[in-house]
C-alpha cells in the first residue's frame, strides 16, 4: 500500500504550511490577528445587524424609475442597479449570505469531516480503508462539479448550495483530521493513556480533538474563504441564491453584463468579497504563526 | 521511504522489464486508479440521474406534451431503470466509445476533440506561466527572508491567494479590455489562424486562472527554499567553500525545493476544471469547461462524464508523473 513518498501525497496539509518565519514580530503579528478580526466583526454586524436597527432600502422590488443611479446619489450611497434595487442594501443582505454559507458549511466539515478523520486515523484498520477510499473518490471528484449538479438538481436556494459545498468541505477536513491524528496517535501520551486503559472515544474526545484542534482551525479559516468564494461562484452561474435575493455572486455577474458603463456595478461586491477573503486568509495565516501549526 | 526493492532473484530479461522500478510503480499506480475513476463515473451518473428534474423535459422545453417526453425518453432509454443506463454506458466507454450527446446527438469524443484543444491551450498556458513566475519570485524572496522582494512576494500570494477566478477576470477585462483596450473582452482566434490572436485572446483568461495558482505556488516554493537555506548542511558546505550566493540558491537549493511544488501541480489539476468551467464562459471561450456548465444545466450526462472522466485522467496520469519526476531530480528516491 505504502506509496514512495507517502509524507508527500498523502498530507496536502502539509504541503501547504505556513512559511517557516524565524522570529514572529510581536507588534504586528498582533495587528495581522486584530486588524482582519475587527474588519470581519465590523462587516458581520454591518450585515446581521445594520438592517434591524437602522431602515435600509429593501434588497428586492425596487422601482425601475430609480435604476442605475450613481454612487452618492440622495438615499442610495452606492447607488442602484439596473433594477432599481438599493446596491448598499443588497451588498449587506447578500454578505448575510455570505456569511450564513460559509459559517454552516464550515462547520458541517469540521463536524462530520472531522469525526470522520479522526476516526479513520486512530482506528486504522477496515475502517480507515474504506472512509479514506470515499474521501479519495470525493477528491478526485472536481467539487465545482458536484457542487454545480447538486445546486442545478435540487433548484437554487441557500440550504441547497450549502449542501452542494459541504460535499467539497467534509473530504478536505477528514483528510486534514486523519493525517494528523495519524501523528498524534504514535505520541508517547497517547501510548500512556492506551496503557491506562482510556477507551478509543474517550482517547478521541480527551486527547485528540484538543491536540489537533489548532490545525482544523486555521484550516477552517482558510477554508470559510474558500467557500464564500465558492458561494459567489454558484451565484455568478445562477445555480446559487435565486434572484433577485441578494448574493455577491450574483451581483457580480448582473454588473458583468453592464461593465463598460457602469463598472461600479460589479467592481463595489468584487470588492467586499475580495476584502473578506482576504480577512479570512490573513486572520488564519497569523493564527497559524501564533499557534505554531506547520 | 524505498519501498521492497529486493527483487533480486530476477535475473532473465523478462524479470529484468518487470522489476524495473519505474514500470512496475506506474502499473500499482494505473491499477490503484481504476476504483478511483470507476467511483469517478458512478458518482457523476448517480449525481446526474438521481437528482430530481426530467431529463427529456428539460431538453424539449416547457411546452412539450407528455406524450413527446415519453417518445423522447424511450429513443434516449431513459426509461431504463439506472444500473442498466450505467452499465450500457460503462461498457461502452471501455470499448472507447463515449456515446452521443442527449441534446445535440453529435458524438461525445467529436465535441471533445474539437474543445478540448482550447481548454489544453488555455490551461498549459495558465500553468507554464504561473509555474515560471512563482520559480523568479520565490527564488528572489527566499534569497533575503523578510527584504524587499520577500515582503512583495507574501503581499502578492495573499491578494493571489484570496480573489475569487470570477472577480479577477471581472476586473482584468475592465481595466484591459474596457479602458485600455490591450486585448479583447470575449471570444478565441485559433491557433492557425493568427497565432498572435490566439495568444491575446487567451492572455486574460489564462491571468485569471493563473494569478492564484502563481500566488499558491510562489508561497509554498519560498517557505521550501527557505527551509532548505536555513536548515540542510549541504548549503553550509557549499557556503564554506566559497560557492557564490545565487549558485547556492539557484543549483542547490531550489532543485530540492521542487517537490512539494510538483506535487502541488499535479493535486491541483482537478481543481481547474471548476476555474475553466467559470472562466470559459466569461470569456466566450469554446472549451469543455463552458459545455460542461451548459451540459450540467441540460442533463446531458454523457458529455458531462466525458469531461469528468478526461480531467480525472488527467489528475492520475499527473499524479504519476510527479512521481517520476522526484526520482529525476533526487537519485536517491526509488520508484
Amino acid at each position: 500500500m505504502s506509496a514512495p513518498l507517502p509524507d508527500l501525497l498523502t498530507a496536502p496539509g502539509a504541503v501547504k504550511a505556513a512559511p517557516a518565519r524565524k522570529k514572529a514580530h510581536g507588534k504586528a503579528s498582533t495587528l495581522r490577528i486584530w486588524l482582519p478580526l475587527g474588519f470581519l466583526v465590523l462587516l458581520a454586524a454591518a450585515c446581521f445587524i445594520w438592517p434591524q436597527i437602522y431602515p435600509v432600502p429593501k434588497p428586492v422590488g425596487g422601482s425601475i424609475l430609480e435604476a442605475g443611479l450613481p454612487p452618492l446619489s440622495p438615499g442610495h450611497i452606492l447607488g442602484t442597479d439596473p433594477n432599481g434595487n438599493d446596491v448598499l442594501s443588497r451588498i449587506l443582505y447578500g454578505g448575510q449570505v455570505s456569511f450564513e454559507v460559509g459559517f454552516s458549511v464550515t462547520v458541517i466539515g469540521l463536524v462530520i469531516g472531522g469525526l470522520l478523520g479522526m476516526a479513520a486515523g486512530y482506528w486504522r484498520g477496515p475502517a480507515d480503508a474504506v472512509i479514506s477510499r470515499m474521501l479519495d473518490v470525493l477528491i478526485a471528484f472536481p467539487a465545482l462539479v458536484l457542487a454545480l449538479a447538486i445546486a442545478e438538481g435540487l433548484g437554487p436556494s441557500e440550504l441547497h448550495v450549502i449542501w452542494a459545498l459541504a460535499i467539497f468541505s467534509i473530504p478536505a477536513t477528514g483528510r486534514i483530521a486523519r493525517s494528523n491524528t495519524l501523528a498524534i496517535r504514535e505520541q508517547d501520551f497517547m501510548l500512556a493513556a492506551r496503557l491506562s486503559g482510556t477507551r478509543g472515544h474517550q482517547a478521541i474526545i480527551r486527547h485528540v480533538i484538543p491536540n489537533i484542534l489548532p490545525q482544523l482551525m486555521t484550516f477552517a479559516l482558510l477554508g470559510f474563504g474558500i467557500v464564500i468564494i465558492l458561494e459567489g461562484a454558484l451565484s455568478f452561474l445562477g445555480l446559487g441564491i435565486p434572484l433577485p435575493e441578494p448574493s455577491w455572486g450574483s451581483m457580480i455577474a448582473q454588473g458583468q453584463q453592464v461593465l463598460s458603463a457602469t463598472p461600479e456595478q460589479a467592481l463595489i461586491p468584487s470588492a467586499f468579497l475580495f476584502a473578506t477573503v482576504v480577512s479570512l486568509n490573513v486572520l488564519g495565516d497569523a493564527l497559524r504563526e501564533r499557534w505554531g501549526v506547520r | 521511504m524505498a519501498v521492497a526493492t529486493e527483487t533480486s532473484a530476477g535475473t532473465t530479461l523478462a524479470h529484468k522489464v518487470l522489476g524495473s522500478p519505474t514500470l512496475r510503480l506506474a502499473g500499482r499506480r494505473l491499477l490503484a486508479a481504476i476504483p478511483v475513476l470507476w467511483g469517478v463515473t458512478l458518482l457523476t451518473y448517480l449525481v446526474m440521474n438521481l437528482l430530481p428534474g426530467d431529463t427529456a423535459q428539460v431538453l424539449l422545453g416547457a411546452n412539450a406534451t407528455p406524450a413527446q417526453v415519453h417518445q423522447l425518453e424511450i429513443r434516449l432509454h431513459l426509461n431504463e431503470p439506472f444500473w442498466v443506463r450505467y452499465g450500457g454506458w460503462l461498457a461502452a466507454t471501455l470499448h472507447g466509445n463515449l456515446g452521443t450527446s442527449l441534446a445535440s446527438g453529435e458524438n461525445v469524443t467529436t465535441i471533445l476533440g474539437q474543445r478540448l484543444p482550447v481548454t489544453a491551450e488555455l490551461l498549459i498556458y495558465a500553468l507554464v506561466g504561473s509555474v515560471v513566475l512563482a520559480v523568479l519570485l520565490a527564488v528572489l524572496a527566499a534569497r533575503r527572508p523578510n527584504g524587499i522582494a520577500d515582503r512583495f512576494s507574501v503581499v502578492i500570494s495573499m491578494t493571489g491567494l484570496s480573489v475569487a477566478p470570477y472577480v479577477l477576470a471581472v476586473v482584468l477585462v475592465y481595466l484591459f479590455a474596457v479602458r485600455l483596450q490591450w486585448f479583447p473582452a470575449i471570444g478565441y482566434t485559433s491557433l492557425t489562424a493568427s497565432p498572435l490572436q490566439n495568444i491575446r485572446s487567451l492572455t486574460l483568461p489564462a491571468i485569471a486562472i493563473g494569478f492564484p495558482l502563481f500566488a499558491v505556488y510562489t508561497r509554498l516554493l519560498r517557505a521550501d527554499i527557505v527551509e532548505q537555506m536555513q536548515r540542510e548542511d549541504y548549503i553550509v558546505t557549499a557556503r564554506a567553500k566559497g560557492v557564490p550566493h545565487w549558485h547556492i540558491l539557484i543549483r542547490h537549493a531550489l532543485p530540492n525545493s521542487m517537490f512539494g511544488l510538483i506535487t502541488l501541480v499535479a493535486l491541483n489539476l482537478g481543481v481547474l476544471i471548476g476555474a475553466v468551467a467559470i472562466i470559459e464562459p466569461i470569456f466566450s471561450l469554446p472549451g469543455v469547461g463552458a459545455i460542461l456548465v451548459s451540459s450540467i444545466n441540460n442533463h446531458d450526462v454523457p458529455i458531462v462524464e466525458g469531461v469528468v472522466l478526461v480531467f480525472a485522467v488527467v489528475v492520475v496520469v499527473a499524479a504519476l508523473a510527479a512521481d517520476l519526476l522526484y526520482a529525476v531530480l533526487d537519485p536517491r528516491i526509488r520508484l
